[in-house]
């Protein structure tokens, strides 16, 4: 469980980010939302000690936050950057992905098992050998994700983890989470896609201005006036709305109902 | 992290044109370089002061505070003279005006980059004959730097939640950790100026030999006028110097 209470951030400029989040998520998939410069970032790296609260704490699985070293909270909290080519470094893939659970310290064994179990979770089995930066977006996008999932994590952030794939890609990043989701990991997802909110998330936390403007179930947070938080409502809404068949979460769900209705 | 010096105040350092600054500074430092006297150096030294809270409108404190940095190289210098020099008090003597010497160069120099915008600046010295080549790759070289500074903080948050911990190990341990930021930064950097080139290309730079600029600057009367005085000034420096022989002492006797 991560515990986030009354939570303050001002950075040294003076600019206060975060203005008293209360804020807890257990294995669920929750979607952070707001506009750029929210606070969304700034909440998101406190959960793994990136940023130590200036005020009130952040308890992960009951370490507060502000104890521990971001290495420590790295085995329950990972981390996934939103430009993937931001930590690629190694010749290989292999090595790549087991450069987190080597710097925890693990015996030779328990690293392999990790990095073919962490490549078989986002489905990049087969590209040991490769070089990451040659890989495709969505891979990109994967193998990040697998490097920080080789530190076993119970929890995962993931900032912005569709953002310049193609559907394509960006499917097989959907199914990732969806996969490890039902694996029991909690997932905090950082977007401004409001179709991967819509098709994704179970919950959504909503940030404006520093503060929490929204924490509920999605059906509830796409029946508010998004305008007035800079979103938009995705479009498979307005035309399930127009329809007449209310809230559905995606295109076979809307063709179904449509279909349904018809009958 | 990047002290921006140049502040907008409105003064008649701000307003002058960057050229007569660029050449101001230029002529302010070689007259520096011609005395040796302290009698001399060290009233020079609060002359350029007074010249920077009364023409440039920037406080004695501003201008002690952006000379700061060099506190360890003056105190250096004051405390070597007099043990290399006999006489020890004069030697002393020594030591403090070699040390105003050289904040007073410092002084010239911020004085300019304080009053002077960089564009204006970079203008300046292209209009003095620089190639504009290489005045945009001074301004994108400084344009970057936040930039760089920024990705390098985003890349090492990326790899501390992987586990990598910089602080621990001695000092070959931690060059090798490096590459774990130094590698993904050089490889953002080599994009980003890929990218850059691609965009300066498709902006036609280089299409014709001689530029025009959306900014231009131009000299004024006044500019002509501080230009002269400038001139004059460091004509009577050179006069004072080699026809009455003031301002410079034997040391090496």
């Amino acid at each position: 469980m991560i515990r986030v209470k009354n939570l303050w951030h001002v950075y040294e400029n003076g600019r206060e980010a975060l203005r008293g989040i209360d804020f807890q998520m257990g294995n669920e998939i929750v979607a952070l939302v707001g506009q750029n410069g929210s606070g969304k970032t700034t909440l998101a790296k406190h959960l793994n000690g990136l940023l130590k609260p200036t005020k009130g704490m952040v308890e992960v699985d009951g370490l507060d936050t502000r104890e521990h070293t971001v290495a420590e909270l790295s085995r329950l909290v990972g981390y996934v950057f939103q430009n993937p080519e931001h930590m690629f470094f190694e010749e290989d893939v292999f090595r790549e992905v087991a450069f987190g659970p080597r710097n925890l310290g693990l015996s030779e064994d328990e690293i392999e098992a990790r990095v073919r179990w962490a490549l078989r979770a986002v489905n990049l089995e087969g590209y040991e050998n490769r070089t990451p930066y040659s890989l495709s977006g969505g891979e990109k996008q994967r193998l990040a994700i697998a490097c920080v999932l080789a530190m076993r994590p119970k929890y995962l952030i993931l900032d912005e983890p569709t953002t310049g794939l193609d559907a394509r890609s960006s499917e097989s990043v959907v199914k990732t989470i969806r996969k490890l989701h039902s694996e029991g990991h909690g997932i905090l997802v950082i977007t401004h896609d409001m179709e991967l909110v819509l098709e994704l998330a179970e919950r959504v936390v909503l940030l404006h201005d520093g503060r929490k403007a929204f924490d509920g179930p999605v059906e509830e947070f796409f029946s508010m006036e998004l305008h007035d938080y800079g979103l938009e409502k995705p479009e498979l809404l307005r035309i399930s709305e127009k329809a007449g068949v209310g809230f559905v979460r995606n295109v076979p769900e809307l063709v179904e109902a449509l279909a349904g209705g018809g009958r | 992290m990047i002290y921006p010096f140049y502040s907008e105040r409105g003064s008649l350092l701000h307003s002058l044109d960057p050229r007569v600054k660029i050449l101001g500074t230029a002529f302010g430092i070689a007259a520096i370089m011609l005395y040796n006297d302290p009698k001399v150096l060290i009233p020079l030294f609060f002359v350029f002061l007074l010249v920077g809270r009364f023409l440039g409108k920037i406080p004695v404190g501003e201008q002690l505070r952006l000379l700061k940095p060099l506190l360890p190289i003056v105190i250096i210098t004051i405390i070597v003279w007099p043990l290399i020099y006999e006489p020890r008090l004069k030697g002393l003597l020594f030591g403090i005006s070699f040390a105003t010497r050289l904040l007073t160069f410092a002084l010239l120099t911020f004085l300019l980059l304080i009053t002077t915008n960089q564009r204006d600046l970079i203008l300046g010295f292209v209009r003095l004959g620089m190639p504009y080549e290489f005045g945009l790759t001074i301004s994108i070289a400084l344009r970057y730097i936040p930039t760089l500074y920024i990705l390098s903080r985003n890349i090492m948050d990326a790899q501390r939640s992987r586990g990598w911990e910089v602080e621990k190990g001695n000092f070959l341990v931690r060059a090798k950790k490096m590459t774990a930021v130094l590698i993904p930064l050089l490889v953002a950097s080599l994009k980003t100026a890929h990218e850059l080139s691609i965009a300066l290309e498709s902006r036609a730079l280089g299409a014709s030999e001689k530029r025009t600029f959306l900014y231009d600057i131009r000299m004024g009367r006044r500019d002509y006028v501080a230009m002269v005085l400038v001139l004059v000034l460091f004509g009577l420096t050179l006069y004072a110097r080699y026809g009455l022989g003031i301002g410079h002492v034997e040391i090496y006797g």
